[in-house]
């Protein structure tokens, strides 16, 4: 298993990949997180009714195939023309994915932020902005920030799925020396536990913050 | 601004042949869910059966599970296994896949819902009599289901768009592979890949409409 | 008075609506580049050498192109799905992607004449058993999704009634199945079964014989409406073969005589 034709080189590629794969989800995480809440706050202030529109087309992100969403977002910049290239359509499809799970968390903290408290705040004399920034962002936060931690992992090995439009990422990298060096096994061993090592620390630090911050625990 | 005639009728036409492979998607999504509980179960019961051994199993199978992509682990059921002469089919390969990545997400919302329930209730069984296994049976079982009902449905939404990446290892007859080699025939992309996700969102809203029905249905005191 | 406001008019809209228009043609010339959509997974026509880099006959195809336009050729990969919406969404020029020239995808593309033609051959797994094309009866087949052989292939299978056929995406995938036995045969372009053979890369995998379907001829191809840049793309490819060029890339990246791309009997 070890006298493998895996060169410096090889695994250089596959760092490069790794870093494509970063790369991408470090787009599409920032992009969503700041859509997201925007779309969450958006969608709380309007309350569920007025709301109802933005939660149809947030559902249906959440409801339709990563893997169809960028065939079909590949295909509909193609169609208008915009003139894309597989990162740009990558990172565009990727954040709106993430912005429609990452506006549910959001949704979910504010509303984990007690009524009283609040009122309390506006009692206080504080205006809403000032209530939303210095009362409900740091407890919505505390709430919502082991969910966005999964998120975050979530779009990163969802983001594997980016090489259907041709992005040489961390599993595209390894199919293509698979193609070469035919030893399918020792490499995508190699390429599982890259994505074991990017994954598994946050993941785990993610959970230490929940049971830090869970509360009555 | 653009000049792209959009071929619906070319698509419509194959909408009895998508919808054919809808109904391999969702079965595919469905026994994946049932094998998914099964091993998950399992796993609840090593992680607590206090050996070393059975608990190393389920940790590294929850974390596997957990940390890599779905797609690579479908991708690895086909060819990784098949490096070693085990030969899945496509449609075996994305079950297997699939199957084993619910497990290791249900498992985790298992030990979540566990913690509802306190341990006094499995000391009360015991002392009534029951053995260990009885007891978590018979009490901490069918509890621990009814709170990890919710988390597994959306699970189960999970498995539905999971089935999509089948494609990668050869599946034809679900409804991405369907899509997609219609997509290969015609270069329709837009077209026939927006029926598609139109039909995987109303499938996805059955079976959480679904859910939801049962839930009200079984779960109300 | 009228009447020549009305000219006036009519004049000032057609200048609108219909600005002198470059084509695409001239877009290329004018920006310097000329990027070719490639699929590399596809020896020899498209793959990767050992600093992975692309090489290949239509890497090759594509440097002469550029060079006969005077721009230079930037290769982008692409995957087998992902030919088409690179081309429509302007990310590339041209496709020089081994790319059937299917009535069903002229209706949305534009084809050249044939630059390449492909006759199948049948690469079978040793232990399989399989001698011949008809051998194939009742096992597990496979071909690279959406090619003209995996078509011609599925349909094939469905006559025959009985065994099983499974697409892949990649070629390369093809051949990883093939060798690992989870196919018993596969039918590809000749050219490729080749070079997976020759590779050394697949143990245990032989071409076994020569598929009965119809020469495959495969097209450069581009946007529908780009007549002109399809004219020139016709002749470039009747200049490759008039130079002799073409059966030096031939003999470069498959060997042995170069297929004829005429029909007889037919004009195109």
């Amino acid at each position: 298993m070890f006298n493998t034709a895996l060169t410096w080189n090889d695994l250089a590629f596959l760092a490069q990949g790794a870093g494509m794969t970063l790369a991408v989800t470090a787009v599409a995480v920032t992009a969503g997180t700041l859509l997201g809440i925007l779309f969450g706050v958006i969608r709380f202030q309007l309350g569920p009714y007025w709301a109802a529109p933005l939660t149809l087309l947030l559902d249906v992100f959440r409801s339709v195939p990563l893997l169809i969403q960028l065939v079909l977002g590949s295909a509909f910049q193609s169609i208008v023309k915009l003139g894309w290239g597989a990162f740009t359509t990558s990172g565009v499809v990727l954040s709106l994915y993430t912005a429609a799970f990452c506006a549910e968390i959001v949704r979910g903290g504010i509303s984990s932020v007690p009524v009283t408290t609040r009122r309390a705040a506006r009692s206080l004399g504080m205006t809403w902005w000032q209530d939303m920034r210095y009362i409900v962002a740091p407890l919505a936060t505390r709430v919502s920030l082991p969910s966005w931690i999964g998120l975050t992992l979530g779009v990163m090995k969802d983001s594997a799925l980016v090489l259907w439009l041709g992005l040489v990422e961390l599993l595209r990298a390894s199919q293509i020396l698979v193609t070469r060096l035919q030893e399918p096994l020792f490499i995508l061993l190699i390429c599982g536990a890259i994505y074991f090592l990017l994954s598994f620390p946050v993941a785990r630090f993610g959970g230490y913050l929940e049971k830090r911050w869970s509360p009555n625990d | 601004m653009f000049n792209y005639t959009f071929h619906w009728n070319q698509a419509l036409r194959a909408l009895p042949q998508m919808l054919d492979g809808a109904v391999v998607t969702l079965q595919v999504a469905v026994l994946s869910m049932v094998i998914g509980v099964a091993c998950a179960i399992a796993l609840t019961v090593f992680r607590l059966s206090g050996s070393r051994i059975l608990g190393g199993i389920a940790t590294t199978w929850v974390e596997v599970a957990r940390n890599t992509p779905a797609l690579f682990q479908i991708y690895m059921a086909h060819f990784g296994l098949g490096n070693f002469g085990i030969h899945l089919s496509p449609y075996t390969a994305l079950l297997v896949g699939i199957a084993f990545n619910n497990a290791g997400y249900l498992a985790e919302n298992f030990r979540g819902a566990l913690k509802a329930i306190p341990d006094t209730q499995a000391r009360a069984g015991r002392s009534l009599g029951m053995t260990s296994l009885q007891a978590f049976r018979l009490i901490v079982l069918p509890q621990m289901l009814r709170v990890a009902f919710l988390p597994a449905t959306n699970q189960m939404v999970w498995a539905i768009l999971m089935t999509s990446l089948g494609v990668t290892v050869g599946m034809n007859t679900d409804l991405a592979g369907i899509t997609q080699e219609l997509n290969a025939r015609s270069f329709r992309t837009f077209e026939f890949f927006a029926l598609a996700a139109v039909i995987y969102y109303l499938i996805a809203k059955a079976v959480t409409l679904a859910a939801r029905a049962f839930a009200w249905r079984m779960f109300r005191y | 008075m009228k009447t020549s406001i009305l000219a006036f008019g009519l004049v000032a809209a057609t200048a609108l609506t219909s600005p002198a228009h470059a084509d695409k043609l001239d877009d290329i010339i004018a920006s310097g580049t000329l990027r070719c959509a490639v699929v590399l997974d596809f020896p020899p026509m498209g793959s990767r050498d050992e600093n992975n880099e692309p090489i290949g006959f239509d890497v090759d195809y594509c440097n002469d192109l550029a060079k006969a336009l005077g721009v230079t050729a930037e290769i982008v990969e692409t995957p087998f799905p992902e030919r088409i919406p690179a081309l429509m969404s302007g990310r590339v020029d041209v496709g020089v992607a081994s790319t059937s020239d299917t009535l069903e995808r002229a209706k949305t593309v534009g084809m050249t004449v044939p630059y390449f033609a492909f006759e199948m051959a049948v690469t079978a797994n040793e232990k399989s058993g399989i001698k011949s094309f008809e051998d194939m009866k009742g096992k597990v087949v496979g071909a690279t999704a959406g090619t003209y052989e995996a078509i011609a292939l599925e349909n094939q299978v469905k006559a025959w009634g009985e065994g099983e056929f499974r697409p892949y995406q990649t070629q390369a995938d093809v051949f990883l199945a093939l060798s690992q036995g989870q196919l018993d045969a596969t039918v590809s372009t000749s050219t490729v079964a080749q070079s997976n053979v020759k590779g050394g890369k697949f143990p245990g995998i032989s071409v076994v014989d020569k598929a009965p379907f119809d020469i495959d001829y495969v097209a450069l191809f581009t946007n529908r409406e780009e007549y002109g840049f399809i004219n020139y793309l016709n002749l470039f490819v009747n200049q490759q073969v008039r130079t002799g060029r073409y059966a030096e890339l031939y003999e470069k990246w498959v060997g042995g005589e170069a297929p004829s791309l005429a029909v007889n009997g037919v004009y195109r």
